[in-house]
């Protein structure tokens, strides 16, 4: 075996005053586990061997510990001046081997975590790739089996399509057997109409992507890959992306669901989570009636509008739901049932339901 | 260094040969092999040994605690009636057993002044300090709403029992203290003149049949962990949990400790993956504008538990139960969480998402267990404070949940109580003990149960290892270092670890 990871152990501790951690070296160099740590040893010996190097080293020690009778097998990291400490306390060692090589001397373990936490961040999905064990249930279901299931997992659950707005993001995919969940996820968060939903997902999405509203509420990433949305839901798409994407648009695929909350408490009484929303809005109706006389009236119409105004309009309408429940000139039966669920809605919106409510002396 | 490193390693070998004759446990198992030393130059050779997960037969069993269509429009009394129906005719078996099987079985409707007979029926405890809502919004009482007690019990409780059509006080050789509501038990004695029953003795339905578990061949086992919290202030115990995911994966550890844990074939999670304090409880009473922009705190500690989720399903079969604290109904049974919230980690069919209680056959070895909401409650409203002693009570008294609807939040259910437990276990389970305990008890008919209270990992870093051959369990402990370690205290001096200074 060549020698150059000595070299690479070296830049990393010396000139790039890493903690390197044997995960983090066999994760970045690609060898097993076990060999990255044999390489620290043999870094931590070779260096020290030569010259009289600023190295600190901590090691893990595992085997059977007794504690007040009490047997347990015990795994834990230690500072090197301590090990032998540890290991004379121990009655049985399992285990002994260099955890981590440093030019620092580290007061806390807590660096550690950090280093193997990004280690295995930027590998999601090679993190069992260089350990001593494999597992051969353990392999990525792929997509349309996994769409499948969730499909059939769905189904169960009869949601009436103007019940629940946003109440779960899955609820309203459930109403539309026709589409794919992901179209319906899709379809909650593009501004584009319906039926140019319906064909092929993958050019579409990009496209969608873009004008989606999720961009603004990102932290600043910088490139989102395609297919934020299907991320919601698991990898749903047929191009797998790899790991690197995926963490890179695992933040936008928590915006979707706030999102969807902030419709749902804009009292919304029609949930169809069309491409382009439908609202209920105050709207003068004049037309002529039986009698030949034109008449006026204020009633609530469903009308279809993009998510630019909506939050213009939120701040309107809010106060004007009260002001409709009061308004009873409405003849249809179903918008007086609308007034009744968003003045319910505007209630809850504004005050807290006390259970006093229950015992008021009237 | 390297020399004396050599000589312990030596030592330890000698070691290692003199504790083959003891009990094996997991350190014994994973220590018999070759003294391959990790503490040396990595050879040219192969990359590494890679050992199989081994994978056994599982199958879980959740129909039993899956709520389907949810109607709460339904009286509670319902699950009484058929708690009372189901386990009358268990308890009538267990009272001829253990008085006679002429002994006589009244209803309390039937019973007679001063004959001695045996009466089944539900135990009701009548508790001053019960919480009770009605009190609380009283205006009469003027009370304000009282902190949550660690224990309810007082001098003045009073134990009734009810049954079908009636109830009576009960008085004499039963224990107040240790009694909660919802048990269905027998009782023996006779009522006096007082309009009491007089307690002499009394009995439980005991434990439930149990299948014989198969002969193993060789050592497997099941870990077992709950209350991870993550997403709390306090990120101690962080390197803890990274270091048990380390061990199970085969990443740390000599060649016999992979190898040891390649024998670990399944991984079982007991509840409170997330720590209480991602739980905005008064995020319903914020004014908007104050909770627009947020984030739910539970939204970055389910990212951080789909991380490390999705390490472990890697490698290793997993089934994940919700707890108090996390984000699933708070009922019982808790349904499992949902997949959307683990992108990561669904992918793979190693991820089991299963109710709270859970119950699923390991190899053939029956496990069922909770997250441990049921024995805390108990623990509240009795005087019993071990968990392992509730967790053996409530097997005796055939019952996962006794408290539940009273104390303890419950779906209504209608023709059923699906927390009787029809078939004794193997190994029953309470996640989010205060300790670690274990304990294999036998029951009347020749069942052996092994009773695990799995330790909160964030505040003690230990989960429990089970043997499914042997039954043995043994915990499992991480630590790492901190600030704190470093000072050596003598008298009253004390020594900085680093500068070696004295102060």
């Amino acid at each position: 075996m060549d020698e150059l990871y000595l070299d690479n152990i070296d830049e990393y501790v010396n000139d790039q005053d890493k903690i390197v951690t044997y995960k983090w070296l066999s994760l970045t160099l690609g060898v097993h586990v076990n060999t990255a740590k044999q390489m620290l040893f043999h870094y931590l010996d070779h260096k020290r061997k030569e010259s009289s190097a600023q190295l600190n080293a901590t090691y893990l020690v595992s085997g059977k510990f007794v504690d007040n009778g009490q047997t347990c097998h015990k795994v834990s990291v230690v500072k090197e001046d301590k090990l032998e400490d540890f290991k004379s306390k121990m009655s049985l060692i399992v285990s002994v081997h260099v955890y981590s090589v440093q030019k620092a001397l580290l007061k806390d373990s807590g660096p550690l975590y950090s280093v193997d936490y990004d280690a295995v961040k930027d590998n999601m999905k090679n993190c069992s790739r260089y350990s001593a064990i494999r597992c051969a249930s353990a392999v990525p279901v792929c997509s349309p089996e996994l769409q499948q299931t969730r499909e059939i997992q769905q189904s169960p659950t009869p949601e009436p399509e103007n019940k629940k707005p946003g109440m779960n993001g899955e609820a309203n995919l459930a109403s539309k057997p026709s589409t794919k969940p992901q179209r319906g996820i899709m379809g909650m968060f593009a501004n584009k109409s319906a039926p140019k939903n319906q064909d092929g997902g993958k050019d579409v999405k990009p496209e969608q992507k873009e004008d989606a509203p999720v961009v603004d509420l990102h932290k600043g990433k910088p490139d989102v890959k395609a297919n934020p949305m299907t991320n919601f839901f698991g990898s749903q798409a047929a191009i797998i992306p790899d790991s690197p994407q995926r963490m890179e648009t695992r933040e936008p695929s928590w915006s979707p669901k706030k999102k969807v909350e902030s419709v749902s408490h804009s009292h919304q009484g029609n949930s169809e989570m069309k491409t382009r929303k439908r609202r209920r809005v105050l709207k003068s109706r004049t037309f002529l009636d039986d009698e030949g006389c034109i008449v006026t009236e204020k009633g609530y119409e469903s009308e279809s509008y993009s998510e630019a105004e909506d939050d213009v309009q939120a701040a309107k309408r809010a106060p004007r739901n009260p002001v409709a429940a009061k308004l009873s000139s409405s003849t249809k039966p179903d918008e007086k049932r609308s007034h009744k669920k968003t003045s319910a809605n505007a209630n809850k919106g504004t005050k807290q339901a006390s259970i006093m409510g229950f015992f008021q002396k009237k | 260094i390297l020399d004396k490193t050599r000589k312990l390693l030596a030592e330890c070998g000698a070691q290692r040969a003199a504790k083959m004759a003891t009990l094996l446990m997991f350190s014994d198992i994973s220590a018999q092999k070759e003294a391959s030393s990790l503490l040396c130059r990595p050879t040219s050779d192969d990359q590494g040994p890679v050992y199989e997960r081994m994978s056994l037969a599982y199958s879980p069993c959740s129909e039993r605690f899956t709520v389907g269509e949810r109607s709460f429009s339904r009286q509670y009394a319902h699950i009484y009636a058929a708690r009372l129906m189901q386990m009358r005719p268990l308890l009538s078996d267990r009272a001829q057993q253990k008085w006679g099987p002429d002994v006589l079985i009244r209803k309390l409707c039937d019973l007679q002044t001063g004959e001695q007979c045996c009466i089944v029926g539900t135990l009701f405890k009548r508790m001053e300090l019960q919480p009770s809502i009605l009190k609380e919004i009283s205006e009469e009482h003027n009370l304000l709403p009282q902190p949550a007690r660690a224990k309810c019990i007082s001098e003045t409780d009073e134990l009734i029992l009810e049954d079908e059509l009636q109830r009576i006080k009960l008085e004499g050789q039963i224990d107040r203290d240790k009694c909660v509501t919802g048990s269905v038990i027998a009782i023996y004695g006779a009522e006096k003149n007082d309009g009491k029953f007089t307690v002499e003795d009394f009995c439980m339905a005991d434990l439930p049949l149990q299948t014989p578990r198969p002969a193993l061949s060789s050592d497997r086992f099941v870990l077992l962990v709950s209350g991870l919290g993550l997403g709390s202030s306090h990120a101690d115990s962080m390197l803890g949990l990274q270091l048990l995911v380390d061990m199970v994966t085969g990443q740390l550890g000599d060649q016999g400790e992979q190898s040891g844990a390649a024998t670990i074939s399944r991984v079982l999670v007991a509840g409170n993956l997330l720590s209480q304090s991602t739980q905005d409880k008064d995020a319903s009473t914020k004014p908007k504008y104050l909770t627009k922009k947020t984030q739910a705190g539970s939204v970055e500690a389910i990212r951080l538990l789909d991380e490390l989720l999705c390490q472990l399903v890697a490698s290793v079969p997993v089934d994940v139960m919700p707890g108090h604290h996390d984000p699933t109904n708070y009922t019982l049974p808790q349904q499992p969480l949902h997949r959307c919230m683990f992108p990561l980690s669904s992918v793979y069919p190693t991820l089991q998402l299963a109710s709270n209680p859970h119950q699923a056959s390991i190899d053939g070895v029956r496990f069922l267990g909770t997250s441990g909401q049921n024995i805390c409650d108990i623990q509240r409203y009795s005087s019993m404070d071990s968990h392992l002693e509730i967790l053996e009570d409530t097997l005796r008294l055939r019952h996962l949940a006794p408290t539940a609807p009273d104390t303890l939040g419950c779906y209504p259910f209608y023709q059923k109580d699906p927390f009787i437990l029809e078939e004794c276990p193997d190994v029953y389970f309470s996640g989010n003990a205060p300790t670690f305990e274990s304990k294999l008890i036998k029951g009347p008919d020749g069942q052996e149960v092994l009773l695990v209270t799995i330790p909160v990992f964030s505040s003690t870093q230990t989960a429990c290892l089970v043997n499914l051959r042997t039954l043995a369990c043994e915990p499992v402990s991480f630590s790492a270092f901190s600030a704190d370690d470093d000072e050596e205290r003598c008298g009253g001096l004390w020594r900085c670890g680093d500068c070696g200074r004295w102060g």
